[in-house]
């Protein structure tokens, strides 16, 4: 089914959205609520290769759109993770090897989305370490937190989905 | 399996090659991409906006006859204490008008007030936002500053179709001259946003501070906006001076920490001021994005 990105997308847009809410709540700390990476690493486990990657690089367009990420840099990154991750697909069969593909994804894109703004700011530099980590460290914990607490409503929102496109599930070819 | 693989060879080529169009593609691919998706998700923004207003009105509705009566009479008595502060108000302002066409003074810049609902906050350690629910529709223009009553609260810093996003002072993009309550000379210092810890309080940098100024004991001096610069009004107040204020490592200079004068998270409604004729930059600014649309 050709469509099958964009209903898995606008299944997803709603915890997106629910992540920018939290972030709302959470901003006089300076936190922000990243689940986009989580978001992206069931549907790869089920959809075709260019449905997971024009998800993805909605998923990270969306992100972007309202922060000043360098532009692309997000999407492109989970373009990239969902051309690895649909070509491993056995790499996802299981809901525990599920939720571990999740935490990494969401941490390394957590990584980088924060390393570019830093980057882009001249705060990333080896005199500023110290001060960049600590602060790399808590958005990490932040991140790894709200995908733990986040991945089964967001998955099962999305099987129901996947189901309804009736899209095969991850034993099989790309 | 093997087609799998060279599937997999064939995705990465492409998205290689992708990469490399991106980064050469001209910006107004980038920022049409980037103003495509913000406008996807502005109508959910509205809606949960609204739903926030909608909330507050069954909150105030559910006061009590008496509390109505007695906000109804305080608000009464200001405004009537507002009323002859603003008759005394205009008769300064004849006199300024009058002093000024004497001396032949240019006439500050003159600003029309749209007041806007904070829509949604965010913030990291490198940025300090609040998206407000007016955009381009209602005139607002990059670069306009936005307070609340006699307070900075930012500067837009992108406006979209029916939102902008503002730039607080804590940001670390936002920069400004102000004066420092205290300093008979008047001299300029710089006001600069700073990336704040996590789960500390957004500051913001107060540079330039000259050696000999030295703040009245027991008292945080207000920081207030130069007018020059052609952004902010003159007078309104940043934020006051924390009471840590260092030499800089060259010791020609003195520096210190700036308060914001509101919990800059907590607002639901500011005031975006936009100037009723576009200085130079804007009208260059405009004409860029008219060559983009």
């Amino acid at each position: 089914m050709s469509w099958s990105w964009l209903i898995i997308l606008l299944a997803t847009y709603p915890w997106l959205f629910a992540a920018d809410l939290m972030s709302d709540w959470t901003a006089p700390w300076g936190l922000n609520v990243f689940i986009s990476g989580a978001a992206i690493v069931l549907p790869c486990s089920r959809l075709r290769r260019w449905q997971a990657v024009l998800f993805s690089g909605c998923v990270g367009f969306l992100f972007e759109a309202r922060r000043p990420i360098p532009d692309g840099i997000l999407a492109l990154a989970l373009v990239a993770a969902a051309i690895f991750l649909t070509s491993n697909k056995p790499l996802l069969r299981s809901a525990p090897r599920l939720l571990r593909a999740s935490l990494l994804v969401n941490l390394a894109a957590t990584t980088l989305w924060f390393s570019a703004v830093a980057l882009t700011l001249g705060q990333l530099s080896f005199r500023n370490l110290g001060d960049f980590l600590p602060q790399l460290l808590l958005q990490l914990i932040a991140s790894a937190l709200v995908t733990l607490i986040l991945f089964w409503p967001l998955s099962l929102s999305q099987i129901a989905a996947l189901d309804y496109i009736n899209a095969p599930l991850a034993n099989e070819t790309p | 399996m093997d087609k799998n693989r060279q599937g997999a060879k064939a995705s990465y080529v492409a998205f290689f090659v992708f990469v490399a169009i991106w980064i050469m593609s001209p910006s107004f691919v980038r920022m049409g991409t980037r103003e495509a998706f913000v406008e996807f998700q502005a109508p959910a923004l509205h809606l949960v906006a609204k739903g926030r207003d909608l909330a507050r009105f069954w909150e105030l509705k559910s006061k009590s006859a008496e509390e109505l009566a007695a906000a109804s009479r305080d608000l009464a008595r200001i405004n009537a204490a507002l009323e002859l502060k603003v008759r005394t108000l205009e008769d300064i302002r004849q006199e300024n008008i009058r002093l000024r066409e004497l001396a032949r003074y240019a006439a500050p810049r003159e600003f029309l007030t749209i007041v806007a609902r904070v829509a949604s906050r965010d913030s990291t350690s490198w940025w300090h936002r609040i998206v407000l629910r007016k955009g381009r529709s209602d005139g607002v223009r990059p670069g306009c500053p936005v307070v609340f009553s006699d307070r900075v609260i930012g500067k837009v810093s992108l406006v979209h179709l029916n939102t902008c996003e503002v730039d607080l002072v804590t940001s670390p993009n936002f920069r400004c001259t102000a004066y420092l309550e205290g300093d008979e000379q008047g001299r300029i210092v710089l006001v600069s946003g700073l990336p704040a810890n996590s789960l500390g309080t957004a500051r913001a940098k107060i540079a330039v501070i000259p050696m000999d100024y030295l703040p009245s004991a027991g008292q945080s001096p207000k920081v207030v906006t130069t007018g020059m610069g052609g952004v902010f009004p003159a007078g309104l107040i940043i934020g006051t001076l924390d009471a840590n204020i260092r030499t800089t490592q060259e010791g020609n200079f003195k520096e210190g920490t700036l308060q914001p004068s509101r919990n800059l998270f907590s607002l639901q409604e500011v005031s975006v001021l936009v100037p009723i004729h576009p200085a130079a930059g804007e009208i260059l600014l405009e004409k860029r994005y008219e060559d983009f649309q």
